[in-house]
């Protein structure tokens, strides 16, 4: 069965990919596709490079897990690029960039500056990256029953051997294409799966209640370590067929055991964690944490979503291939209605997946809920048939936005820090993929969600202010932005080592450390204006702002009527440029 | 040989220029004419009032739905289609959102061709 779902997907990704081979003489045609890409191929591109296994698999699995706030996850990153069409995609186009750090030395004219920015690009990289490859591996063990490895390597290879031969133009023919079938494949089987629960489901779909006995014989299959906590005399049965019974207490499940529980059996607690369906599960505010602060635990993942969006390299990266500013705009106003559509199904997955397999949530294997759901509505031929149609769909997430972080990442080294020609840039994709392949392997216990939204929070308090700055404020130095990217990355990167080595604390706080785009957003944008404000920004910063708002309606000046550019044509002066953009403070 | 195959039309020079490393010299932006940077100050000022109110319609959204759903628990137990209207209230931006970016889209535009007139 999983041979015919992803067999399919991989071989249609590397055929594509091939179509776009075409002849690529520069950097720019493999960075960027030549900058030839229209609006509507863009934008269906930049949908499906965004729906990672985060959004295909992901959201059903919190819904399960935190309750129907998760669904804040997609309202924020959708909200991203709202901001982004208004704050940040035409400009940052004409500024003639071809990745962020590029646009920064554009904007900025320092080359350290672009140093920075290129190790940001690889740490959000890093983290993007690892948990996509880490979720192949692990659907498509659970699915098919693989070795972890194997979906590891087949996902990386897919997309290293893609972008090595066709770089960006491939990708985007990919994305653009596994957004259309990754739509279809969440719309129809949701559908299948209304129709086919029948109404006794649905009824208790809308009227959650919380899991507290076994409705039936329920196998639990732990790939990790569990501890759990019975409250009282629980009913097994091991994998020999006997019953026995659990005695209250706290009972360490070993890693890679099956536990079948007996109907009617007390379902057991999972320490830092509260059943499917208990109090505050069904309130539409997200309680980060159980720390009883659902209004902030809901605001900071929206900030970190939005905000993030705005900064995450691999989208801006697809923004710089629209032929202008103009096309760059009409880019995110579209990825906003394709995104829409996608996002109205993960709640009626994560609903469902709540009555049907609430008990994912003891072996922490909520991300599989999407997958698992089918085959617990038809025991028949339907139920493989549409497990084999989402496990293929989400390995199209998983490809699609690697594809898109992989020639970040390698865009960032070979195009930033070291820069070389293109045979350079095809090698280190297939150098990348190795490296990443190597991180992801032992990678296997780490929540992807978690590391996700962390590459968000790093890309909203980093990139987010760096580039809203400096598109809409002229008095931006180097030293200001230098300044602030560094904040920003050591607060994210800070709260993320607290979250991880230092004690666990209660309330507020630790929404704030465990999510701390609400200040470390605001910190950074912060230290940028102070430090700025000490400096003195250089006298052409005026007309670097101001060339990114110039449309290319017109052809330049200089071209119409006289020879501007000639040296005795007096208006031609700096001064007389720096004249006009005096009145920017005005 | 057939006669459609591809030929490489580069010049050597060229095709050296790009295979050898870039060198980084200290670099500035292009300057920009005046005539240019007249009309970019008033491209720039048509679009930062368009921007300010676009993202602060989103904040009032993102902002005061949940301040909304924190204030009226009450949604939990309305139900339109046996669905609670508080479920149905978290779907509700994306029509929102669709609308605000058409919008937006459209202003952003127009300012451009205001400001820049066809020639």
């Amino acid at each position: 069965m999983i041979v015919f779902a992803v067999v399919p997907v991989v071989l249609v990704t590397l055929l594509i990919g091939l179509r776009g081979v075409a002849a690529m003489r520069t950097t720019s045609d493999f960075l960027i596709a030549s900058r030839r890409v229209s609006p509507l191929l863009n934008s269906a591109a930049v949908s499906g490079e965004y729906l990672s296994a985060a959004s295909f698999l992901g959201v059903a699995g919190l819904v399960v897990k935190d309750g129907i706030g998760a669904l804040w996850y997609p309202v924020g990153f959708t909200a991203g690029y709202v901001a982004m069409l208004a704050l940040v995609a035409a400009p940052m186009r004409r500024s003639g960039a071809v990745t962020v750090p590029d646009f920064a030395e554009a904007r900025l004219a320092s080359t350290s500056l672009r140093r920075l920015a290129a190790v940001v690009v690889l740490v959000i990289g890093g983290l993007y990256l690892v948990p996509q490859f880490r979720t192949a591996g692990l659907v498509l063990s659970a699915v098919g029953g693989s070795p972890y490895w194997v979906g590891v390597v087949i996902a990386a290879f897919a997309a290293a051997m893609t972008l090595a031969l066709g770089g960006m133009r491939a990708a985007t023919y990919v994305q653009a294409f596994q957004f259309v079938f990754k739509l279809v494949l969440f719309i129809i089987p949701a559908i299948w799966l209304l129709i086919a629960v029948g109404p006794q489901v649905r009824h208790e779909a809308v009227h959650p209640v919380e899991f507290t006995h076994f409705a039936r014989d329920t196998p639990v299959a732990f790939e990790l370590e569990v501890t759990l906590e019975l409250d009282e005399p629980t009913s097994v049965r091991t994998a020999d067929g006997s019953m026995s019974v659990l005695p209250p207490g706290e009972f360490a499940v070993p890693q890679g055991t099956t536990i079948v529980f007996a109907d009617g059996a007390p379902v057991p607690g999972v320490r830092g964690g509260s059943p499917p369906g208990a109090e505050g599960w069904q309130r539409p505010l997200l309680d980060l944490r159980d720390a009883g602060y659902p209004l902030l635990g809901t605001l900071a993942v929206l900030v970190a979503t939005m905000l993030g969006t705005m900064g995450l390299p691999h989208v801006l990266m697809r923004f710089h291939t629209s032929p202008n500013g103009r096309a760059a705009r009409r880019t995110a106003a579209l990825t906003v209605a394709l995104l829409s559509v996608f996002y109205l199904f993960p709640g009626i997955y994560g609903t469902l997946a709540k009555v049907l397999v609430p008990q994912l949530y003891l072996s922490g294997a909520t991300d599989t809920a999407v997958v698992a759901l089918p085959s617990q509505v038809d025991a028949g031929p339907w139920g493989p048939v549409f497990t084999g149609l989402l496990t293929a769909g989400a390995f199209a997430a998983f490809l699609a936005t690697s594809l898109g972080l992989l020639l970040v990442v390698a865009g960032a080294i070979s195009h930033d820090l070291l820069p070389g020609g293109l045979a350079r840039l095809r090698f280190t994709v297939i150098g990348a993929a190795a490296v990443v392949v190597l991180l992801a392997l032992p990678s296997a216990r780490i929540d992807a969600g978690v590391l996700v939204t962390w590459g968000f929070t790093v890309a909203a308090s980093t990139f987010c202010p760096l580039l809203v700055l400096g598109i809409w404020w002229s008095r931006l130095t180097v030293a200001g932005a230098f300044a602030g990217v560094s904040a920003g990355l050591l607060a994210s990167a800070g709260a993320i080592a607290a979250t991880l080595f230092a004690p666990p604390v209660d309330g507020w706080l630790s929404i704030l450390i465990a999510q701390p785009a609400p200040w470390s957003v605001p910190l950074a944008f912060a230290t940028m204006v102070v430090v700025s404000l000490f400096g003195r920004p250089p006298a052409w910063s005026g007309a670097a702002m101001l060339r990114l708002h110039l449309g290319e309606r017109h052809a330049p000046s200089a071209h119409r009527g006289r020879d501007l550019g000639h040296s005795s044509w007096s208006a031609r002066r700096s001064s007389a440029v720096r004249r006009i953009t005096r009145r920017l403070d005005r | 040989m057939s006669p459609h195959r591809r030929q490489v039309v580069t010049s050597p020079q060229t095709r050296l220029a790009h295979a050898r490393r870039r060198h980084r010299t200290s670099w500035r932006p292009p300057a920009l004419d005046p005539a240019d940077a007249r009309r970019a100050l008033a491209v720039y000022k048509a679009q930062r009032v368009r921007a300010v109110s676009a993202v602060a319609a989103l904040l009032v959204l993102m902002v005061g739905l949940p301040l909304l759903l924190r204030a009226y628990p009450g949604l939990d137990d309305v139900r339109l289609l046996g669905i609670p209207v508080s479920w149905l209230a978290l779907l509700a931006p994306y029509p929102a959102m669709v609308a605000l970016s058409w919008w937006q889209l459209r202003r952003a535009e127009k300012a451009e061709e205001t400001a820049e007139p066809d020639p």
